[in-house]
């Protein structure tokens, strides 16, 4: 329990979090979509991952890539069933958040009726090796995720400040009205964007899947962490994503060793309480640019 | 353009002497000019009876006792709203109910009332569990539909309120022995604190933010009630607080007690939304709505001082359903703080339509139905719940019970757009011009001269043509007739003239062109060998406008 264990510990923590809120953030900032099925999409690669393991190869990169793979997939379909049909209608915000909550719903009982209510753990992705620094001993695992959690990050955000789509999807996040107006099509880029955020949760996914093992409801919790440092960076700003997901992820490991892991979510809690009084847009959320949906 | 040639047009000029007049020529049969107006006036349309009119009964008034009304009794409200009018044809006085759900909501209550008389001896046990769930459910959605339907804050803190409120509750009565009829009241505090400490975020933040912020708060309970040891994490709840059900009791009474209890709670959230909702309180925050609270402020309402109110009030309801709840079953599981607990509350409001009590009870009464009696479907009743809510938000806009002004709004776009494509231009002028033009006499020209050409296209005939060509000048039949005044009456732009070339030997068709100092242009190339038929030409250019008019 020194200083150097929880600082390792909050960046794991940090990056796989940040990875789950950039993809809420972007969603909702590109679509106008608060994406609550985004529980389903984790439990749901998390089980695509477990196939993959179980069926193809145990190995790590497949097990990775069947876990991005099917998070795609969910996300595809959770746009095509939440998006696609009431994107133009009245009061689709709320309509929006209320269908993804209602398909988190179906998909998470589906999955309990199909696989049943034991949870399944993945074989190990980067293997059992150690580094020693001092006295700081890192495992493979952490390392492992960090690296590519990163990596997967940069991949996405070099995409999207290089590639037409990623031009196309920024356009969106930055004015919707102005982007269909000039020509960018609202449905062919929603795709897009699902797909991207469903593969975020599905690395998140297999990276947590030792701390969270695969169950129907296991993505709930990850979800609300998610949905917590978006909404303490400021929905839409992958910045601010970023520094919320490192200030929450310092606040758990602290929490950890001083008071005890039951008090993590009520500090977890009143601090973004008292960051949102402060900025009530989140760290990086301007007041009078929110998105007027 | 009749094929029969039967009818022939006598030359009432035949019969003078000296002329060289025709006697008979064939001609149109006689149709009236006003079989066009007929054709128009009619409807092409199908017309079906059913949700065209509004048919309300209309009561006998009296008029010795216009004025009484019947009013609820410490206040001026009316029991029903009738309007009360004169019938326009009879001269009678006569009474409509404006509103008639107060009917409706009296008729199901009564219905749910003597429900547990009417169920089906081997289904008893189960309806009546599940109509006390259905009424203690139906308490928290009404509250909370005082928040998210009228306050216009999106809080999902609802079950987390009911929870802590009950966990708390149970323990002191089961730890200091409090009897089971302190439980609700202080549940009641305990929801007000916990309402005044998270109230505070929601005067800052906007619906979706406080909507993701109150998730959070639903698993930060859920974690700390399952670990604390004080709350008993192995038995999956807390168990054993005082209830009201008398031990002593028969089973079958003591879950017609519950029921009857867990009725009389919806009734009495029933009555909370009607007093907070339909009062000062709930006009101020129907005025300040999501995005137009700046108005709403400009014209002196203090929103966020009522929206404080309003979610105290609910806070404290919620509370006292929370120390109701303990006392109804004995107890509380964690299984109130479960995600699930959160989406099928909401999916409940969802299905009836926010901001409505009937939506709340209704919505209610279709999920707890799903979930509490179909119980022989396992886990795919609580899919089947979900299918439902994404069906209902997908394709309506605010639940069942918005479907009839939905479908009143997609019936109005569908007969405009009927509409538009029934209407035939023709010279005639559409809607949005005729309410651009300002000499409203020009729409009724254009509809007259319309109607006009309709009628004369039919007169056209080849022995119409065949009689013009015979007869220049003199009598004509009276199809010919009106075709040649019409062709007389027309303006001067494009009217043709007759111009010789050479005296009686050379004649060529001319157009005016309506101004002043622009010649009149030749129309073709073809030339006359006489003065008549090259009126005849002319009559054969005009015919031909016509038609393609």
């Amino acid at each position: 329990m020194d200083i150097w264990f929880v600082i390792s510990n909050a960046i794991v923590l940090a990056t796989i979090y940040g990875t789950l809120a950039i993809g809420i953030s972007i969603t909702w900032s590109s679509l106008g979509l608060l994406n609550l099925g985004y529980g389903f999409v984790f439990a749901f690669s998390g089980y695509g991952a477990w196939l993959t393991a179980q069926y193809i190869s145990p190995w790590g990169g497949a097990v990775l890539a069947g876990g991005i793979l099917s998070g795609a997939l969910c996300g595809v379909l959770i746009n095509a069933l939440a998006f696609i049909p009431i994107h133009d209608k009245p009061n689709f915000t709320m309509r929006g958040m209320i269908a993804t909550l209602a398909i988190n719903l179906i998909g998470t009982q589906a999955l309990l009726w199909w696989f049943g209510p034991r949870s399944k753990s993945l074989p190990p992705i980067f293997g059992y090796w150690k580094v020693s620094l001092g006295d700081l001993v890192l495992t493979g695992d952490k390392i492992g995720s960090v690296v590519t959690a990163i990596l997967m990050l940069v991949i996405v955000l070099r995409w999207m400040q290089s590639s037409r789509r990623g031009l196309e999807i920024r356009a969106m996040m930055m004015n919707p009205h102005a982007a269909s107006i000039v020509g960018i099509g609202v449905r062919q880029t929603s795709f897009f964007v699902m797909s991207i955020t469903g593969a975020l949760a599905g690395l998140a996914a297999v990276l947590l899947s030792n701390t969270y093992y695969i169950s129907p409801f296991g993505g709930l919790t990850p979800m609300i962490k998610g949905v917590s440092i978006a909404l303490c960076g400021g929905l839409g700003s992958v910045r601010g994503a970023v520094i919320a997901a490192i200030i929450l992820g310092f606040n758990e490991a602290i929490t950890n060793v001083t008071i005890g892991g039951r008090y993590v979510l009520i500090t977890q809690f009143l601090l973004i309480i008292a960051i949102l009084l402060v900025r009530p847009r989140g760290i990086a959320g301007l007041l009078d640019r929110a998105r007027e949906a | 353009m009749s094929e029969t040639n039967e009818v022939k047009w006598r030359n009432p000029l035949a019969v003078w002497p000296g002329g060289k007049e025709i006697e008979e020529l064939p001609t149109n049969a006689w149709h009236s000019h006003q079989d066009v107006w007929r054709a128009r006036r009619e409807s092409k349309t199908k017309l079906y009876p059913v949700g065209r009119l509004r048919y309300w009964y209309k009561f006998a008034g009296h008029g010795g006792r216009l004025w009484s009304r019947m009013r609820y009794w410490p206040t001026r409200r009316r029991v029903l709203d009738v309007r009360g009018e004169y019938n326009r044809k009879t001269l009678q006085r006569e009474k409509t109910v404006a509103d008639r759900r107060p009917i409706y909501w009296l008729l199901c209550l009564a219905a749910l009332a003597i429900a547990p008389l009417l169920a089906p001896s081997n289904m008893q046990y189960t309806l009546l569990v599940a109509g006390a769930t259905f009424g203690i459910y139906a308490a928290i959605n009404l509250c909370w539909n005082l928040v998210i339907g009228i306050g216009g804050i999106f809080s999902l803190a609802t079950y987390s309120i009911v929870g802590t409120s009950a966990f708390i509750t149970a323990y002191l009565s089961i730890q200091y022995g409090f009897s089971w009829w302190m439980l609700a009241p202080i549940g009641a505090v305990v929801g007000l604190l916990f309402g005044a400490v998270i109230a505070f975020p929601a005067t800052r933040l906007d619906g979706f933010y406080y909507a993701l912020l109150t998730l959070g708060l639903n698993e930060l309970c859920r974690v700390y009630f399952t670990t604390s040891s004080e709350f008993g994490g192995s038995n999956g709840g807390l168990y054993g607080a005082d209830s009201y059900i008398p031990d002593s009791w028969s089973s079958d009474h003591q879950l017609l007690l519950g029921y009857y209890a867990c009725f009389g709670l919806m009734l009495a959230a029933l009555f909370l939304h009607r007093f907070v909702g339909g009062r000062r309180i709930g006009r101020l925050l129907r005025m300040a709505p999501e995005k137009r609270e700046a108005f709403a402020e400009a014209t002196g309402v203090d929103f966020r001082r009522a929206r404080v109110w309003i979610f105290l009030i609910y806070a404290a309801a919620l509370g006292f359903i929370g120390g109701f709840y303990v006392t109804n079953f004995g107890g509380v599981s964690f299984s109130i703080f479960s995600f699930d607990a959160v989406l099928l509350g909401l999916a409940m409001l969802v299905i009836g339509g926010i901001g409505r009590p009937e939506g709340a009870v209704a919505g209610t009464l279709i999920v707890v139905f799903l979930d509490k009696v179909m119980l022989g479907l396992g886990p795919l009743r609580l899919v089947l719940v979900g299918l439902i809510a994404l069906l209902v938000v997908l394709y309506l806009r605010n639940g069942l019970f918005g479907i009839k002004t939905q479908f009143r709004a997609w019936r109005d776009k569908k007969k405009s757009e009927h509409r538009s494509t029934r209407a035939e231009k023709g010279g005639e002028m559409l809607p949005e011009e005729a309410t651009e033009t300002d000499d409203k006499g020009i729409v009724y020209a254009r509809r007259f001269d319309k109607m006009t050409r309709d009628h004369l296209k039919t007169l056209v005939s080849p022995e119409i043509i065949e009689e013009h060509r015979v007869t220049l000048n003199g009598q004509h039949s009276d199809a010919l007739e009106r075709l040649l005044i019409y062709f007389r009456t027309r303006e001067q732009v494009e009217k043709y003239g007759i111009l010789n070339v050479v005296p009686f030997k050379n004649y060529r068709i001319v157009a005016f062109s309506g101004h002043k100092g622009v010649p009149p242009r030749l129309v073709e190339d073809r030339i006359y060998p006489s003065y008549d038929a090259a009126c005849h030409g002319v009559f054969l250019r005009r015919v031909q406008d016509l038609l393609e008019s």
